[in-house]
């Protein structure tokens, strides 16, 4: 079992870091992106840390330049950062170390983030949640809060409180967390309760709608989910999908 | 029937405005989420109903959006809490929960705002680059701690542009709901078939961007396992 290492800065100071972290994206700009939110995070560590202002002042210098990564992920960056900035402040590394840290990490921990909570675990929370409408019904956004920040919290929290004791062995631990084999098996849930989603929507209220056409209705809903599926796979706007299949269904409750 | 219910207009743009900064400035806990978002209008504007089912398919259709890297995706939250917010009060006009007709209408009209939504999001995004100046600046005269603030002044103009927006929203379903009350019966039953063939839309819109590898044949085998088994039950006597 590997040592608890010393906390570079008191409970309390990294409390306060981690919250800031949260308002990570508050000022973005196309130019500086998240370097406000990143300079708001570590504000009190740096205060901690440096407590000579000349230092403090050069430290802070350091975080502003561009900034951007995953804000889930940049919960590891920023412990990272304050794991090195202690030890730039202890003596024990020159300043630069820190920047090359943080150029390094921020680019693949990105890719990640994404890749895992915006393309995978996000749609996945988010389609099985719809699909518990019919069973739960308002309870389901409940769900969908529950499911999702369950693992969002935990990974912010772990990434912070890793990266703040080990620095960059954060990566090492991340890889046993299999993220991409995750990511792949939640797409196909995501896709899997779509389609069965789509289908009872789709038969649930042409069903409730079309009266003494209700199977026709029905059928028609259904047709129209196949036929979206195709012309979305090559690349067909789905507010134009929308518009012009709501347009057909209206004409059609009209006119038949 | 009533006029503009304003207490329930000012809640939707409070909660318009802080859900604006829940999608990216603050937390993302995913508040901001169609489902989530367009549940929480209906109750402020007491029709659950209409949140659930407007936010619904607005997440499904937005499912597989994500902004990466320079690329920014369609704004999810503002047409879900403007969508629920005129479904809800059309409903509430004449003093009743909304159909899926009103549902259908909600939609049509606010799922632009979803690009509306992003356009403005630029648009702040270019503005905030003033923060940024600023920041520099104060850095440089040694005010650390008001150069790191510039980052939370930001917020303020994205939670009044987008709660005023859904704040207008709500205060517009009264009108709307007058719209409707007039168009001819064929035309209504036109927009309740809607409802199906949008969510059906959003669904299938869904499954391609779950960016599954084989996604097309999973959703295909579990679209046709839930349909044999519904059109079995309807068969039985139990219409799904």
């Amino acid at each position: 079992m590997t040592a608890a290492p010393a906390r570079p800065i008191p409970r309390k100071v990294a409390w306060r870091v981690f919250w800031r972290s949260l308002f990570l994206q508050a000022g973005f700009s196309p130019e500086a992106m998240q370097t406000l939110g990143l300079l708001y995070a570590l504000a009190p560590a740096l205060k901690h840390l440096y407590p000579d202002e000349a230092a403090q002042q050069e430290a802070t210098r350091r975080h502003l330049t561009p900034f951007n990564t995953h804000p889930y992920a940049a919960a590891a960056i920023v412990g990272g950062i304050i794991f090195h900035e202690a030890k730039v402040a202890r003596g024990e590394e020159p300043p630069e170390a820190v920047t090359r840290f943080k150029a390094t990490l921020m680019g693949p921990l990105a890719a990640l983030g994404d890749g895992f909570f915006w393309l995978s675990l996000r749609p996945a929370v988010g389609v099985l949640s719809c699909a518990l409408v019919p069973v739960v019904g308002v309870f389901a956004p409940v769900i969908f809060l529950v499911l999702y920040n369950a693992v969002h919290l935990s990974a912010r929290a772990w990434l912070f409180k890793e990266a703040l004791g080990y620095g960059e062995a954060v990566v090492v631990r991340l890889q046993t967390a299999k993220v991409p084999m995750w990511s792949n098996r939640l797409r196909l849930v995501s896709a899997t309760l779509a389609g069965a989603l789509g289908a009872w929507l789709a038969l649930r209220f042409g069903a409730l709608a079309g009266g003494a056409l209700s199977v026709g209705v029905a059928l028609a809903s259904l047709g129209i989910g196949v036929a979206t599926v195709l012309a979305v796979s090559r690349r067909w706007s789905p507010y134009w999908l929308l518009y012009g299949l709501a347009g057909a269904a209206v004409a059609g409750g009209a006119f038949l | 029937m009533r006029a503009v219910h304003w207490w329930p207009t000012l809640w939707t743009g409070v909660w318009g405005g802080l859900m604006a900064l829940e999608r990216r400035a603050f937390l993302q806990a995913m508040v901001s989420r169609p489902l989530v978002a367009a549940t929480v209008t209906g109750l402020i504007n007491d029709d659950l109903r209409a949140g659930l089912y407007v936010g619904l398919v607005f997440e499904l259709l937005h499912l597989g959006g994500a902004s990466l890297g320079g690329a920014q995706a369609d704004h999810e939250t503002l047409p879900a809490v403007t969508g629920a917010a005129l479904a809800a009060e059309m409903g509430e006009t004449f003093g009743s929960d909304s159909t899926p007709a009103m549902w259908a209408l909600a939609i049509l009209l606010t799922a632009p705002t979803g690009w509306l939504g992003r356009l403005l999001e630029k648009r702040l995004d270019e503005r905030a680059r003033r923060y940024y100046g600023r920041a520099l600046s104060e850095a440089q005269e040694g005010q650390l701690a008001r150069a790191s603030r510039e980052n939370l002044r930001a917020m303020w103009p994205q939670f009044v542009f987008y709660g005023l927006l859904c704040a207008a929203a709500a205060a517009a379903g009264p009108l709307l709901a007058r719209v409707e009350h007039e168009l001819p019966l064929p035309v209504l039953r036109g927009l309740g078939w809607a409802y199906p063939a949008m969510a059906a839309v959003a669904a299938a819109t869904a499954v391609h961007g779950s960016h599954a590898k084989g996604r097309y044949a999973m959703a295909a085998a579990s679209a046709t396992a839930v349909a044999g088994v519904a059109f079995a039950a309807w068969y039985g006597g139990h219409p799904p």
